[in-house]
């Protein structure tokens, strides 16, 4: 054993027991390191499961529908938001090294707000409904709706703040998101938005930390929810980084308030469809805080709402009005009525006011979702909520003045088919005229024959796919609809199967529209004409 | 009226006659076996005679109706008036909509405040075929109702130039029928009857138009605001609404009631028992008054009394009364033996009656259906279920038992060959006895076979209406019964087992949108594998024979399994048309379907003739 004095074993011991507790600090913070990271990894997967949910849902869905394009169609445009903010996401769980070294940097591009806020709908509404919550989304004055900033950040801090709410409220609860616009000068607005839940709220200690990376409230409730503790500190780096403030306001188990203004600027060069002032407009809605958003929006342009708040009310407005010779420019149809299913309605003020008559649906339901039934009670357009002006003075643009692109409704009423030729089969001159006056209206090119067999000649002769559509009558002299559909059906030409050909019959038993269908035929219209359902079929078939 | 529209109308008589039921006098049971058989094959060859009278006819006319003389427009009003109320609704709202849209395209008012009176008013025979369900399953057809008479009522406003006194009686009439069908908010309901009440009291309205009937108006609307009341205690009516139902009822009822009394007369129990409900939603009394005031006119009523007074007070009394003791189900094991007393009497009741006129009581004895209470010691809802569809709907009774039969066979052999096919349903797993398990699931396919069309019970009148093959806005109300069958039997602890049969059984194995209803989830479903069987069975029952007239689906049954097979996968299980390609298996079930025939044919010769039967042999 090594023997040494006194002085040089207690200065041994000495510098023994230093590296010993510098050895135990550097334990201690590597084990808070790895702890950090541990938890930040198993606790990311909430943030990145929540798009991805909606991924795999609308895949489900969209295959399970996969012969309806339509339908397919918005799965898809779900999809492509859903996986845009997961990849936003997972770039910004990258990027936090930048974010806290203050190298991160925004784009500066071109953005709709009402883009932004419907893609916020999408993502965040099915969440809600699968907890049974109330998410209100409520616009109060907008002066711009388009902006310049950086859409995808901006998103990622709203679907951050809502989505808390989401996850922190209990089932049934309420959560309002408001939006609106205050003029900042210089081209600029400041957008302020607002969160409000009854969750479960925070305490004041964790308010205090609510900011930092990886805090997260610490409950036996929030343990049960998945999250990174990432997403607020994100937040606050987002908001500082646009010069804007974030306050957040909360007690435990009443709920919180986040509230946020940005300043942005607007972008130059906006124009909003045109509409002459002063025409009567109807809104049938029977909750008070969503016809008055609808009401103020049409005051804001120029228009004058009449409002009713049961169908059988707006089917006596528009009786009158129309002996009168005073019927309203449009009626809007809400989500809900005193009386009745509001597409019931719909289907009887389409009968009354005839075709040309618009009737727009605004409401928060998924258009894909209700479109057919929609468009078959006679709803000339779609307009989504939470509502936005420009959206509604698109859609009332195109559907009163023949005016404007579709800017943001579903709907194409008034769509041009003149690339498209349809043979109309029918042996009855007046209904021959009746119907042909009707397509040609709607620039579709219509060419005729008188009976079945006639049909079969006229496409025989013509050129593979010269015909898109096909109206065939059943009961016809020489050579009936049925016999005639299978002849075409039957034909060694591509298009002999593909044509799109509807049954147009007096014939409703449901014994006719299985022969229809039997026969080769895709739709089944029965008469006396109902004018409005040619059109539903066009819109259907060319969109 | 046209050729083709009078062999129609006189074809239905004879349909409706051919379901007529008069005891079968001196018949052997072979006899009446083959009397049923050939009078069901006439039947059938009735409706196909006026699908071909309609395509031949009706078809044309509709086709090249905006270019109709006046004389064949007039004819369809015609026809149209003869298929009035019950004989054949569904046409009648055929032409009347296609007559509407005419008025439409000529703008001519008159014509169009008459078609929308009477396409309202064939919703409306629509809605009472369809009364007692929830109003969600029937809502689309209440609006349609109640959207004509609106629209027809909003001419109200320019009485004065209206020129004939039948449009305006159409105006006003359409004003009061808009508080017809049930309302979302009876508040709603109130409002509009005493809206409706102050204009058949307005004296300008009387004095430009003085021929009509002012007072049977103003009668049928106090009718209409007595019958307002909430039936829930929880949606406390306000004041105004109270004084205002309580005018009503006095000019309806209480003073009725009164001057009967000072005549020394009974007064009618139609008038007594509205009166007493309404006194207590109003708040003069208890609920244990309600009930003992009830019970004291039950037991008032005459059994002896074939009258449609006797019916009410037998038959639809005990209903209401039921209703109102469910309300607070505590009160119920005190009262069991006497609800019991209450059924038995009321079917000793429809018994005692002429067989021919047993039909009109149809209406009345699914009104005690939908609100019967099991009582434990009484009889089950199941058996009541049964003893509805035998006496008042043998073609549904016959059905089933032939679905029944067929579902049993089919089970046995399943269990041959797989004894833990059915281990899913519940209870059966844990069966440890195989000869207990399999007297458990054959016993479970004949209730699930028996039941699973259980909805039509409350919609006999809708089927009754089968005299050609089915529109397509019936076909959708046909589904319903999916629906209305799963709720029924859900509600009683003794068919609960059997709701899944009710609700799946025309839902498509791949679950895809050809079957219905979408609430039914195969995979989610403890008994889908029965409810597989049901489907199938129900399905080759209804193509080769009971389901033809109104689907117009005609098939032999070797085409109806080579059909079932090619939509195996799809339509049906895989597990169950593979058996299908077995001889065997399909020779088993045609004849089950045999026997289930034979079966139902002798229980309908026994009670028509409270003879019983041998049928083997066949008796007197």
């Amino acid at each position: 054993m090594e023997t040494v004095d006194n002085g040089g074993r207690v200065r041994r011991i000495e510098e023994l027991e230093r590296e010993n507790e510098a050895m135990k600090e550097a334990l201690a913070a590597a084990e808070a390191a790895n702890q950090a990271k541990s938890r930040f990894l198993s606790n990311m997967s909430h943030d990145i499961r929540t798009p991805m949910n909606a991924i795999m849902g609308m895949t489900a869905i969209g295959l399970s529908h996969i012969d309806e394009k339509a339908r397919v169609q918005d799965c898809l445009e779900k999809i492509r938001t859903a996986s845009a903010h997961l990849m936003s996401l997972v770039n910004d769980v990258l990027d936090m090294s930048r974010i806290d070294s203050g190298r991160m940097t925004l784009s500066e591009e071109r953005f709709s707000l009402a883009d932004l806020v419907h893609d916020l709908a999408v993502i965040l509404r099915p969440q809600a409904e699968q907890k049974g919550q109330e998410l209100t989304f409520e616009i109060g004055r907008i002066e711009e709706e388009n902006l310049v900033g950086d859409p995808l950040r901006l998103r990622q801090i709203l679907v951050n703040i809502i989505g808390n709410a989401v996850k922190y409220t209990q089932e049934g609860g309420a959560i309002l998101v408001r939006f609106a616009q205050r003029l900042a000068g210089e081209g600029r607005v400041w957008l302020d938005f607002l969160c409000e839940d009854n969750g479960m709220g925070m305490s004041e200690e964790f308010l205090q930390r609510i900011f930092l990376p990886f805090e997260r409230v610490r409950s036996g409730a929030v343990n049960q929810i998945e999250g990174t503790g990432l997403g607020m500190s994100i937040v606050k780096n987002l908001v500082d980084s646009m010069g804007g403030r974030i306050e957040v306001e909360s007690q435990e188990g009443k709920g919180s308030r986040f509230t946020v203004a940005l300043p942005l600027p607007v972008s130059p060069g906006n124009r909003e469809a045109a509409l002459p002032a002063g025409g009567c407009v109807l809104v049938a809605e029977s909750q008070d805080r969503r016809s008055q958003q609808l009401e103020e929006c049409l005051r804001e342009i120029g228009l004058m709402p009449v409002r009713v708040t049961a169908g059988t009310e707006a089917v006596t407005r528009l009786t009158e009005a129309r002996y009168e010779n005073r019927m309203p420019w449009a009626m809007l149809l809400g989500q809900e009525l005193s009386d009745m299913q509001p597409l019931d309605a719909a289907a009887h003020v389409r009968q009354l006011a005839g075709k040309e008559f618009p009737i727009l649906l605004v409401s928060e339901g998924d258009w894909a979702q209700m479109e057919y039934r929609a468009v078959r009670a006679g709803v000339s357009d779609f307009v989504p909520c939470p509502l936005f002006r420009s959206r509604l003075t698109g859609a009332l643009s195109r559907l009163i003045c023949g005016e404007g692109e579709d800017a943001g409704g579903t709907g194409s009423r008034d769509a041009d088919y003149r690339s498209y030729r349809a043979l109309l089969v029918e042996d009855n001159e007046l209904n021959l005229e009746i119907a042909s006056e009707l397509l040609g209206m709607t620039g579709i090119q219509v060419e005729t024959a008188e009976n079945g067999w006639k049909a079969v000649e006229r496409f025989a002769a013509a050129p593979e796919g010269y015909f898109d559509l096909i109206f065939m009558d059943i009961q016809m002299p020489v050579m009936d609809g049925y016999e005639a559909v299978r002849r075409i059906r039957a034909m060694e030409r591509t298009d002999g199967k593909s044509v799109w050909i509807v049954a147009m019959t007096a014939n409703a038993f449901v014994e006719d529209v299985r022969l229809s269908r039997q026969a080769g035929m895709n739709e089944h219209l029965s008469k006396p004409v109902d004018l409005e359902r040619l059109q539903d079929v066009l819109r259907r078939q060319f969109g | 009226m046209q050729a083709y529209q009078e062999e129609y109308i006189a074809n239905l008589k004879e349909i409706a006659a051919l379901a007529d039921r008069r005891k079968p006098e001196a018949l052997t049971f072979s006899a009446y076996e083959l009397r049923r058989r050939q009078k069901e094959g006439l039947a059938r060859q009735k409706v196909k005679r006026n699908v071909e009278l309609l395509r031949g006819g009706l078809v044309p006319a509709l086709d090249h109706l905006f270019e109709a003389k006046e004389e064949e427009v007039q004819e369809l009003e015609d026809f149209a008036a003869k298929l009035a109320g019950g004989v054949d609704a569904g046409l009648f709202r055929r032409i009347h909509q296609a007559l509407l849209s005419l008025a439409r395209l000529k703008r001519d008012r008159t014509a169009t405040i008459r078609e929308l009176y009477w396409l309202g008013m064939g919703y409306y025979w629509l809605c009472n075929n369809l009364a007692g369900l929830d109003l969600e399953l029937i809502e689309k057809y209440v609006s349609r109702m109640r959207l004509c008479f609106t629209e027809a009522a909003a001419y109200l406003k320019y009485f004065d130039e209206i020129e004939d006194t039948e449009t305006r009686g159409y105006i006003l009439r359409s004003r009061a029928n808009m508080a017809l069908g049930p309302f979302k908010s009876q508040g709603g309901k109130i409002r509009l009857v005493r809206e409706t009440l102050r204009i058949m009291q307005d004296e300008h309205y009387q004095e430009v138009e003085p021929n009509l009937p002012w007072e049977r108006y103003l009668y049928m609307t106090h009718q209409q605001m007595a019958s307002s009341i909430a039936h829930d205690k929880s949606k406390v009516m306000s004041p105004e609404d109270t004084a205002s139902i309580m005018e009503s009822v006095y000019i309806v009822y209480q003073q009725r009631i009164q001057e009967a009394e000072a005549q020394h007369e009974r007064p009618t129990l139609r008038w007594a028992f509205p009166c007493c409900t309404i006194e207590y939603y109003c708040g003069l009394y208890d609920f244990g008054r309600l009930l003992a005031k009830i019970e004291k006119l039950l037991d008032a009523a005459d059994p002896e009394d074939h009258s449609p007074e006797g019916v009410y007070g037998i038959v639809s009394l005990p209903a209401f009364y039921c209703q109102y003791l469910m309300q607070e189900p505590e009160r119920i094991p005190g009262r069991a033996a006497y609800v019991d007393g209450l059924y038995r009497r009321a079917l000793d009741y429809v018994d005692s009656f002429p067989a021919e006129e047993q039909e009109n009581l149809a209406l009345y004895l699914w009104q005690l259906s939908c609100t019967y209470i099991e009582t434990g010691g009484g009889m089950s809802y199941g058996a009541f279920l049964e003893e509805i569809m035998l006496r008042f709907a043998p073609e549904l009774y016959l059905h089933s038992r032939m679905v029944a039969a067929a579902c049993r066979a089919v089970c046995a052999l399943i269990l041959e060959e797989e004894p833990d096919f059915f281990d899913d349903m519940e209870g059966i797993a844990d069966e440890a006895d195989p000869a207990e398990k399999r007297r458990k699931i054959l016993d479970a396919a004949v209730q699930y076979g028996l039941l699973h069309d259980a909805g039509k019970v409350s919609l006999l009148q809708f089927f009754a209406q089968t005299g050609r093959q089915w529109l397509e806005e019936e076909y959708e109300v046909a589904r319903l019964h999916t629906m209305v069958g799963e709720s029924m039997l859900r509600e009683r602890a003794s068919t609960r087992p059997y709701a899944a049969a009710a609700l799946g059984h025309h839902a498509w194995y791949d679950g895809s949108a050809y079957g219905y209803p979408a609430a039914y989830r195969r995979l989610e479903c403890p008994g889908r594998q029965m409810v597989d069987v049901v489907g199938l069975m129900d399905w080759l029952e209804n193509v080769t024979g009971s389901g033809q007239a109104s689907s117009g689906i005609e098939m032999s049954f070797d085409e109806a399994v080579e059909e079932a097979v090619a939509l195996e996968g799809r339509r049906f299980s895989p597990l169950l048309t593979a058996r299908l390609r077995d001889k065997q298996v399909t020779d088993r079930i045609c004849q089950a379907f045999q026997e289930g025939r034979r079966e139902a044919y002798r229980r309908m010769y026994e009670r028509e003739t409270n003879h019983v039967c041998d049928a083997g042999n066949g008796m007197n």
